[in-house]
């Protein structure tokens, strides 16, 4: 606690010079996002989230920020939600005082991710549509396959249905709580990307891996997600299998189950036969 | 003839209760078909326990039971999730003894302040003197000591690698404290927290909530997220990017924090991992990353 007031004592008058309410300029005010806030979006926008405001913003809905002077906030806040897209990738942009800009660091995209993130924290919000205005989005269209003379993964990228190169594609494998990434690529004159992919990798029983691979060419972005035989067949073993966890009669070894079993009747005939001895003993005399 | 007269009328009684079960089943069966010719026709789409989206009559739709709800959180909590093995990797040169993971554990677990499901201590080189901090969880060994001690299969290990108590079972005899090398169990001496607000609510063996006076309780690797997908409690709680947590038959994990997911048998190689206590045998699902001394 006494550190805690401390450090708020020595980082106050950073704060104090910038209490007055952060004025966004109003070009920057309209500005939307040209992604799609999907699922993909939301869950970068979150991880981010996670690593770089988690600090000071808190845990989301908890309202539980750093005690500074303004109060970062909450991004699920009214408050916080109350903005415009535009003032918050303004402000994540730039920055002010003990908010950092992440101009140098993020990217667009990542940027209006984390925007994306927040929004899907507010089911009162609907995504203004972007005007894309003379871009003519391109229709791409993705074709999956495994070339096993060059031992790749092989993602065919057609823009509009022609061939074109230096189209971003990147793969991955899709994991139980995330995806690992394979490589991020550019198309080839050919609309080829090539993806390594170790042989050595678990799949499951005939070896299918689950690959989702994601192209993009300016604002135009496509997704797939495919299962396809990409490494050996993995056998998997059952951790519960076999008779070594003991305390379950099914379950103990064998040779516990005759020892014991041995060894209860020993006793219980050495008993007998004294018994009866001396039953015998009574009689003879 | 008073012969044939017994015999008779033991007869008289066998017709009787043929009669009368007969005349129950037809009871039954109509009973039966009242409840199907009653329906309103009308169907509704629901989603049942395996996520498969069926459609059932609208008139069969009534809230879940308790006792039904106590009933399936039993089976759950007994069956593994099929084709998983669940392991954990701590970076010990990334936690800063932070506390958020025992803070979210405590929370989801209804633990009290001094109850720990995961603790982090303070350890000390033997040589250096040097302190680094070492978050502590249930080792969910494969060949787990506590497992085998337990005299009436209140604690069993699942296919997925994760070990659970069912504290409807437990005695409270406290032989898998003892049996457990790494202390990883604790035991209810007094009535749990807010024991009051959990009263009503169905026993879940994957969380282990309500806890119960007089039983034993411990990391659960938090199963009841894991099965949906989810990261651990304390793993998504943490800051500092201390855990990685994922399936050893993908060979995946994913690290709570900055979400990145990497290949486990690269990150233990590549970091020389290590386990607690590996000579006693007990192998543990949780694998550590040395703290830099430095």
């Amino acid at each position: 606690m006494k550190k805690l007031i401390l450090i708020t004592i020595v980082i106050l008058p950073l704060f104090v010079a910038a209490q007055e309410t952060w004025v966004v300029p109003e070009t920057n005010l309209e500005k939307i996002s040209p992604f799609v806030f999907d699922d993909d979006l939301i869950k970068d926008g979150e991880a981010l989230y996670e690593n770089l405001c988690i600090s000071c913003h808190g845990t989301v809905r908890k309202n539980n920020p750093m005690v500074f002077v303004p109060s970062p906030g909450d991004p699920a806040s009214e408050k916080f939600q109350s903005q415009t897209d535009g003032s918050m990738f303004y402000k994540i942009n730039k920055g002010r005082g003990g908010m950092p800009g992440f101009e140098p660091t993020l990217e667009e995209e990542e940027i209006w991710s984390l925007i994306g993130y927040f929004r899907s924290l507010n089911k009162a919000y609907i995504q203004p549509e972007f005007d894309y205005g003379d871009e003519v989005l391109s229709e791409l269209a993705m074709a999956l396959s495994y070339d096993a003379n060059v031992d790749k993964l092989v993602v065919k990228v057609t823009s509009n249905g022609e061939m074109k190169s230096g189209i971003k594609v990147s793969a991955a494998v899709k994991g139980l709580f995330g995806k690992y990434i394979l490589e991020n690529e550019e198309t080839n004159e050919t609309g080829i990307a090539y993806f390594n992919v170790d042989r050595k990798m678990p799949g499951d029983e005939e070896g299918n891996l689950t690959v989702q691979v994601r192209a993009q060419e300016g604002y135009s972005i496509k997704k797939t997600e495919q299962t396809m035989q990409l490494v050996e067949p993995t056998v998997k073993t059952d951790l519960i299998a076999g008779r070594h966890l003991w305390s379950k009669a099914l379950k103990a070894p064998i040779w516990l189950i005759v020892v014991f079993n041995l060894i209860v009747s020993c006793i219980w005939g050495i008993i007998i036969y004294i018994i009866i001895g001396l039953v015998r003993l009574k009689k003879v005399s | 003839m008073a012969e044939t007269n017994g015999n008779r009328a033991r007869d008289s009684r066998r017709n009787f209760l043929r009669n009368l079960s007969v005349a129950g089943s037809s009871l039954l069966l109509a009973g039966c078909s009242d409840s199907s010719s009653g329906q309103s026709g009308e169907k509704i789409k629901v989603l049942n326990q395996n996520q498969e989206l069926v459609e059932v009559n609208a008139s069969d739709i009534s809230p879940a039971s308790l006792q039904a709800d106590k009933e399936y959180l039993k089976k759950k909590g007994r069956t593994g999730v099929p084709g998983r093995k669940f392991v954990m990797v701590v970076n010990l040169a990334k936690c800063k003894n932070a506390r958020q993971c025992m803070k979210a554990c405590q929370g989801a677990h209804q633990l009290r302040p001094e109850q720990h499901h995961i603790n982090v201590l303070e350890m000390e080189d033997e040589k250096t003197k040097a302190t680094y901090y070492m978050p502590k969880p249930c080792q969910h060994c494969d060949n787990p000591n506590c497992v085998t001690v337990c005299p009436v299969d209140a604690t069993f290990k699942r296919s997925d690698g994760i070990v659970l108590i069912d504290n409807e079972r437990c005695i409270g005899c406290r032989f898998c404290i003892a049996a457990c090398p790494y202390s990883a169990r604790t035991f209810n001496w007094i009535e749990p927290r807010d024991a009051e607000k959990y009263k009503d609510i169905p026993y879940d063996m994957e969380l282990n909530v309500p806890q119960k006076k007089g039983t034993v309780t411990k990391c659960a690797f938090s199963a009841d997220r894991v099965r949906e997908g989810k990261l651990p409690y304390c793993v998504s709680a943490c800051p500092n990017g201390v855990y990685y947590f994922g399936d050893e038959n993908e060979d995946l994990v994913t690290n709570g924090t900055t979400r990145r997911t990497v290949r486990l048998s690269r990150l233990l190689q590549d970091n020389a991992a290590y386990t607690l206590m590996p000579e006693l045998g007990t192998k543990p699902r949780v694998y550590y990353l040395p703290p830099r001394l430095s």
